[in-house]
């Protein structure tokens, strides 16, 4: 539920349907800075949570993300 | 539109995606090719008051050094600054306030000189919110946003709102019930001198609602009323009820009978001539409200406040959503004056039995006048805002205008009046070249016979230019069906049309009959 949820955030906020669970910012040329921290605005709206800044610069894949947002809202 | 936004702090969130932004406080790269920009500096973060203060000041030296070398028939919309975080040392240090002070003022007096600037003043969205919550640190130093990121939304919501008001577009009617809406009460049941309006609370705050609307009429909103009552205790209210400030006159038009609001709406726009979409309905009455929103989706029908003292903040709500412009022209001013006028001049038709011999009663005079800098403004209005009489529906704001100008476009507005009063400008032809663009004119003056004696008038100039044949267009909306022949019944000669019905046409000048019946009188500046 909330990886799908995941998903459809980075989708929208890349603005590609080409998103699944091997997403990183190495493969993906749309994770750019900025679209990084549009991305960490939207989690953090979504599920309520404020990231440190160290967090938000481990996230670099979608596997990251949900590790991150799973410790955070645990 | 592609704007391109000058800036000192990371914002790319708070505007469309396809803006483009120049680099931090970097001024050197001017687009030639972008449709407008848009100045949007912050006061940085220094804890320096008096460097701070210097810092604003030469932005506002920027501004003027890019302001300089922007095409000025390009809108170039320029931010206020507000002070979101400062630590002053000491009571008594105003310097960065008094630098934000001068700064605001200079962009509004570059808007008084040029007036393809327009200033948009940031606090009225900052404002809704508690100091505090206008940064996020975190995302500060992350990114250098000047402003927190979660406002974006929002954010671009208002400065939507604030593209609409500066291109002119507004709703024109708003549609009044009146029990427990314009005063509190039933009148059926509580009687002229029962219904609470003026004097102590609630009537006060209903007082305050009428007050506000009227100022909202003399700036060019058209009023009328949608009520079920019986008409004479509503006229007897209006005439005896001295607290009262909306009478009979204030409204363009009234509808005070028991049936079914839907109708008597459309009954209403079909009277004044406008489309349904330019009404807003204001009623207490949710279940009305929503009869109306399902029959006639086009209409407005926000929610009204429970309890009146809400009422000032509807109203604000009010103009902000549907009314706002960025300026007023003169014919706003006069609009209910003019539409009541109509009404009149609808009731005198009936005494004729031959409509030529009506239309000679009227001393109808048509003042023809190329486009200048008094005009614009109005002329681009109208290419916003009309839809029925309007041979192509293109809209253009006054910076377009200027630019067709500068590349010898020939415009032309009308201003018509007649025995019953005047309906100041209300149509206009744009000609590039050697064809029409664009042929216009508000409903409001329709029903005359202006339109064939106008465009009559303009062809004659252009064949007095040299010109021998003129091209025009038909490209047909949804509105605009009336105006489907209007070029055939002009004498033009349709040399094609497409599977949509959009035509193209031809006019010999040389064959042309282009004589204007004696009975309008034309005057051309």
């Amino acid at each position: 539920m909330m990886e799908q949820k995941i998903l459809e955030l980075m989708k929208s906020v890349f603005q590609t349907d080409g998103i699944d669970e091997t997403c990183s910012q190495q493969n993906c040329e749309k994770w750019d800075s900025m679209n990084h921290l549009n991305l960490i605005v939207e989690l953090e709206m979504e599920f309520g949570v404020s990231f440190e800044p160290e967090e938000i610069a481990e996230m670099r894949s979608y596997g990251d993300v949900v590790r991150i947002v799973k410790s955070k809202m645990s | 539109m592609i704007m391109f936004v000058f800036r000192n702090n990371t914002i790319e969130r708070f505007f469309p995606q396809d803006y483009e932004f120049s680099g931090y406080d970097d001024v050197s790269f001017i687009p030639k090719d972008a449709d407008g920009y848009i100045w949007f500096y912050q006061a940085p973060i220094k804890f320096d008051n008096g460097l701070l203060a210097e810092e604003v000041n030469a932005y506002l030296q920027k501004f003027r050094f890019v302001m300089d070398r922007v095409d000025p028939n390009k809108t170039f919309i320029a931010f206020m600054m507000d002070l979101i975080y400062t630590v002053p040392l000491f009571n008594g240090d105003f310097r960065v306030k008094e630098a934000v002070v001068q700064y605001n003022a200079g962009l509004l007096e570059a808007a008084s000189i040029h007036s393809n600037i327009k200033v948009v003043d940031i606090t009225e969205f900052t404002r809704q919110y508690p100091a505090k919550e206008l940064m996020d640190w975190k995302f500060y130093f992350l990114s250098q946003m000047g402003l927190n990121p979660r406002m974006a939304n929002d954010f671009k919501a208002w400065f939507a709102k604030k593209l609409d008001q500066i291109a002119l577009k507004r709703k024109k009617c708003v549609v009044l019930d009146l029990d427990n809406t314009l005063w509190g009460g039933v009148l059926g049941e509580d009687g002229i001198d029962g219904i609470k309006i003026g004097g102590d609370y609630p009537g006060k705050a209903f007082l305050y609602f009428q007050e506000a609307l009227l100022e909202l009429s003399k700036n060019g909103v058209i009023l009328t009323v949608c009520s079920k009552n019986n008409e004479q205790d509503v006229l007897e209210a209006w005439e005896k009820n001295p607290f009262i400030v909306l009478k009979k006159e204030h409204f363009a038009a009234c509808r005070i009978n028991w049936q079914d609001k839907a109708n008597n709406i459309k009954e209403l726009a079909e009277e004044l001539n406008i489309g349904l979409d330019s009404f807003v309905f204001v009623d207490d009455n949710p279940t009305e409200r929503e009869l109306v929103k399902q029959l006639l989706p086009m209409v407005s029908a926000p929610d009204f406040p429970v309890q009146p003292y809400e009422l000032p903040e509807f109203f604000k709500r009010l103009v902000e959503d549907y009314f706002m412009v960025y300026a007023i022209t003169d014919e706003d001013t006069k609009k209910t004056e003019q539409y009541k006028a109509n009404a009149l001049r609808s009731e005198s038709q009936k005494q004729f039995a031959d409509f030529e011999a009506f239309l000679k009663s009227l001393e109808i005079r048509l003042t023809i006048e190329a486009a200048n800098e008094f005009n614009i403004p109005r002329i681009a209005q109208m290419t916003q805002k009309t839809n029925q009489f309007n041979l192509t529906t293109k809209r253009y704001t006054d910076a377009d205008i200027k630019t067709m100008l500068a590349e010898h476009w020939k415009v032309y507005c009308v201003s018509v009046n007649d025995k019953f009063g005047d309906s100041g400008i209300t149509g206009c032809i744009l000609v590039n070249g050697d064809e029409i663009d664009s042929c216009l004119l508000s409903c409001r003056v329709l029903g005359k016979g202006i339109e064939m004696a106008f465009i009559k008038r303009i062809l004659q100039v252009l064949k007095a230019d040299g010109n021998k044949k003129i091209k025009a267009k038909y490209i047909p909306t949804v509105k605009n069906a009336q105006v489907k022949e209007f070029y055939e019944r002009c004498g033009f000669d349709c040399v094609s049309e497409t599977e949509f019905g959009e035509k193209e046409y031809f006019a010999d000048l040389e064959k042309m009959d282009l004589n204007i019946k004696d009975y309008y009188k034309i005057d051309l500046k």
